[in-house]
């Protein structure tokens, strides 16, 4: 069976909503939870989001409990923008595949690849933290169920998107060109 | 850009409009309207061969070089 760019593209729209919305009930789950701790019941740290026992850190030191979350929730933040600028290009379909090299493509391409980076750094440095309270004799739960694991795959991710970037630059400079021939 | 194309000067001489040229030519107004505008950033050699032949003149005549000031 042949399978066309256009029923491609649907799958992934239906599919890219789904993990829009999962992305971003997760990130207001981690806010919500960090300030919940944080202003109104300590108690909380202990069932944080996704099953993840963060009240030793609070014991520990508030401030780097803060810290911790704010990087998590980066991390979820910049997760949900990414899927959002995904959700978007798909529904406004600018994903012209007759004239695919637009500026409004590249730009995306761009937007997400910065995205990947700094959710690559973001996580990275967050499970960098984490190692440090361990070494400090913290009791943590692993990276995974604080949402920061995977920082090398996305940094991965990010510097193929930016090196496919560029070269989505020149093939809009040539499609451009192509264009103005008469 | 210092290549100047003189396509209305020549259609001008000639008496002949956009959408009877691009008739003759075979280009669309669109097309026919980037070059004349000067947007243009490359003219094929058929197209301008086939410009030159309808309006009965030489590449020379429709392509200009003006240097920039």
């Amino acid at each position: 069976m042949y399978i066309s760019t256009k029923q491609i593209l649907k799958i992934l729209y239906i599919l890219s909503w789904i993990i829009f919305i999962g992305v971003c009930v997760e990130a207001g789950g981690i806010i919500f939870n960090a300030f919940f701790a944080l202003v109104i019941n300590p108690a909380n740290a202990r069932y944080f989001w996704s099953g993840a026992d963060l009240s030793a850190l609070y014991a520990w030191d508030k401030g780097y409990f803060f810290v911790e979350t704010l990087m998590m929730s980066i991390v979820a933040v910049m997760r949900s923008i990414m899927f959002y600028l995904i959700v978007k290009i798909l529904y406004d379909k600018k994903l012209n595949i007759s004239q695919p090299f637009n500026k409004e493509t590249g730009r995306f391409i761009f937007n997400i690849s910065y995205l990947a980076l700094a959710i690559g750094v973001f996580s990275g440095w967050g499970a960098k933290y984490v190692q440090w309270f361990v070494r400090q004799g913290v009791k943590m739960p692993d990276i995974q169920s604080l949402r920061l694991d995977g920082a090398d795959v996305w940094l991965f991710m990010g510097i193929i998107l930016f090196v496919i970037a560029q070269i989505f630059k020149r093939g809009i400079e040539i499609q451009t060109e192509n264009e103005l021939t008469v | 850009m210092p290549i100047v194309v003189n396509l209305d000067v020549m259609m001008a001489r000639r008496k002949m409009s956009l959408n009877e040229l691009s008739e003759k030519v075979g280009l669309t107004l669109s097309n026919l309207s980037i070059l004349k505008t000067g947007k243009a950033k490359a003219i094929r050699f058929s197209t301008l061969e086939a410009i030159c032949k309808v309006l009965d003149c030489q590449p020379a005549d429709i392509l200009e070089y003006r240097e920039e000031k």
